[in-house]
């Protein structure tokens, strides 16, 4: 594994540990919800279930189709905010 | 037709995947048979509570050390686990299919979501018991790590709506439904002026576009356990019901306002009656009758009430006591519906805000040409005031009476916070109507005059670090009720927000759009 990888692996660890993780996921949630990105998505599957046929649909095909636009309509302003509380983590519990 | 879940008009019901391999329930696959032996329960359970949801720290410990893909180490890419063996495995670089196919282990589980993956169907299966299972150990790890972000002020973790037998039938007998769009009007209805209830009217109108109150009734959350047919809850549970009809005639609440005079004796008759008094009559009634009437015990004890008008409105207002003598507090928490601001031109003087007040601007509100802001207001109501020698109290301390300053604050912040401003002059010498302008924001920062701000100010920390991320004090503009006229004749209107940021005014039957500068430009 490259040295990124492994820091990146190290710090998800650390994050696992101190239940943090869980605190990001649900605050990156909350945020989504938000700012409409979670109904924005959802209308996108429901677009793509419409497409497929629902008999048919799978969860991949789901995940293939919407991934890259939700990533893609994440806000600026949420990304630096979860930035800024993983470094504020870091800081925190750096041993690292 | 009673519309159950207030989010999702437009959407009939999604039938969960029907496997065209499956034999047995729509919902799952056959495939899980296999699994389905010995103690399988428990060790599902357990792959939950290690691998998908740890809620102790040594079940965190173990998943972040164990948690990594048995082909290439990585963490991301979807890991799954197999539920046949121990094996975790990628699944966007399909590793853990490769497992699958190797080992024959048809099933795997999603270590992120949580869901049951069968790779013979090649998609993901909800199992009953599968998912009975998965629902229960989540909840469990929920309320280990009892993180205030985990739950909702309302206390309940958000799930999604999973629809019943009754539910789904009621749904395929009546095909209609609503989209909820940007520009419509669904919500808003005028209401009947049954002879000077402006002031009810207003009031309704506000509670009607409270989205947690909203919410609350459109999912029928009110289990109402008065025997009679006098409970306001379910009245207003009722009048939520006319409001979301998608009628554009006003409503005409007689049967409400029979209630109200009913369980609110005060505010009964013809003559105008002051809106805030009705609203915090209308709260208390809701409040009483939410508890049914049982718990007369609880009901009175508002510390101790769950009722969702005490979730959505009550705050707790601390009143700090300090001996001139012998400087020790005594403190007062009291719980409260409302912030009553005494107003500049009322006969108790108004400025200077403090002893040797700051002139500082928050919220952003301009002192324009000298007119007083809603701030102003909440900076007089928490400042220290010096209770004189004629009001001495008895000090703990000093077991003797002394002079003392008392302050109030904000210890716990409502939901919804309502803001009184007293217009209405009441003194021994002179009833009037006070008309200052008072000039308020559409957003509203009560982080200075919280209990904390209070302290950590004392603590000598005056340049506080603005945490502009930090939304927890802040709130929002969603309803203004102002009053027309004079005292002895005047109407009441309202401002209400729809859709974030569409305004409307309720005059009785009458709503009209408005712009967000007629709403700010009013007199509150």
């Amino acid at each position: 594994m490259s040295k990124d990888s492994q820091m990146r692996a190290a710090i998800n660890q650390k994050l696992i540990e101190m239940g943090e993780r869980e605190r990001l996921k649900e605050l990156l949630r909350a945020k989504l919800v938000e700012c409409g990105w979670k109904d924005q998505l959802k209308a996108h599957c429901k677009d793509v279930i419409k497409e497929k046929g629902l008999e048919h649909v799978t969860v991949e095909d789901l995940v293939t189709d919407v991934t890259p636009k939700g990533r893609a309509l994440v806000p600026d302003s949420v990304k630096k905010e979860l930035l800024q509380r993983i470094r504020a983590f870091l800081a925190q519990h750096a041993t690292l | 037709f009673q519309v159950n879940h207030p989010g999702d008009f437009s959407l009939s019901p999604i039938k969960p995947k029907l496997n065209v391999l499956s034999v047995m329930s729509p919902a799952g696959c056959s495939h899980v048979n296999g699994y389905k032996v010995d103690n399988w329960k428990q060790n599902l359970r357990v792959i939950y509570q290690c691998f998908v949801w740890s809620g102790t720290a040594e079940t965190r410990r173990r998943k972040a050390k164990s948690c990594i893909c048995h082909m290439c180490g990585a963490h991301l890419n979807r890991l799954h686990s197999c539920l046949y063996c121990v094996f975790f495995g990628c699944f966007t670089k399909k590793h853990i299919h490769e497992h699958a196919k190797n080992k024959r282990h048809n099933l795997a589980i999603d270590l992120l979501y949580g869901g049951i993956y069968c790779f013979v169907c090649q998609d993901y299966i909800y199992d009953k018991d599968m998912e009975q299972i998965a629902k229960e150990e989540q909840r469990k790890a929920w309320k280990l790590q009892g993180t205030p972000l985990l739950f909702l002020r309302i206390g309940e973790k958000y799930t999604t709506w999973e629809p019943t037998k009754r539910e789904l039938e009621l749904l395929r007998h009546n095909p209609k439904r609503r989209k909820i769009t940007t520009n419509c009007t669904i919500g808003l209805r005028g209401l009947i002026n049954l002879g000077n209830t402006c002031f009810m009217n207003c009031i309704v109108q506000a509670l009607t576009h409270t989205p947690l109150l909203r919410d609350f009734f459109l999912s029928d959350r009110h289990k109402c356990e008065m025997q009679s047919n006098s409970c306001l809850v379910c009245e207003m549970s009722q009048l939520f019901q006319e409001f979301y009809s998608g009628h554009r005639s006003p409503h005409i609440p007689f049967r409400l306002l029979h209630l109200v005079w009913t369980h609110a004796r005060h505010l009964a008759g013809y003559e105008q009656q002051d809106a805030h008094e009705f609203l915090i009559a209308a709260l208390d009634v809701l409040h009483r009758h939410c508890k049914g009437d049982d718990n007369g015990k609880k009901a009175n004890n508002p510390n101790h009430c769950n009722c969702i008008i005490d979730q959505i409105f009550t705050g707790g207002l601390q009143s700090d006591v300090t001996c001139q003598v012998c400087h020790g507090v005594s403190t007062t928490i009291d719980p409260f519906w409302d912030i009553s601001l005494d107003l500049p031109g009322s006969s108790t003087p108004f400025w200077p805000l403090s002893p040797g007040g700051d002139g500082s601007t928050v919220n952003g509100e301009s002192h324009l040409s000298g007119s007083t802001t809603l701030t102003d207001c909440l900076r007089r109501f928490t400042r220290p005031e010096h209770l004189g020698s004629s009001a001495k109290i008895k000090c703990g301390g000093c077991h003797s009476y002394q002079e003392s300053t008392k302050q109030l604050t904000m210890k716990k912040l409502p939901i919804v916070a309502c803001f009184h401003l007293k217009r209405f002059e009441h003194s021994a010498k002179l009833r009037r109507k006070i008309t200052t302008y008072v000039s308020f924001p559409l957003e509203l920062d009560m982080t200075p005059f919280m209990a904390s701000s209070k302290e950590s100010r004392m603590n000598g920390q005056y340049q506080q670090t603005v945490d502009v991320l930090n939304n927890d004090n802040k709130y929002s503009l969603f309803a203004v009720v102002n009053h027309q006229g004079t005292l002895e004749s005047g109407h009441y209107t309202s401002f209400i927000r729809q859709h974030k940021d569409q305004w409307f005014k309720c005059d009785d039957a009458i709503i009209t759009k408005a712009s967000i500068k007629d709403v700010l430009d009013s007199e509150g």
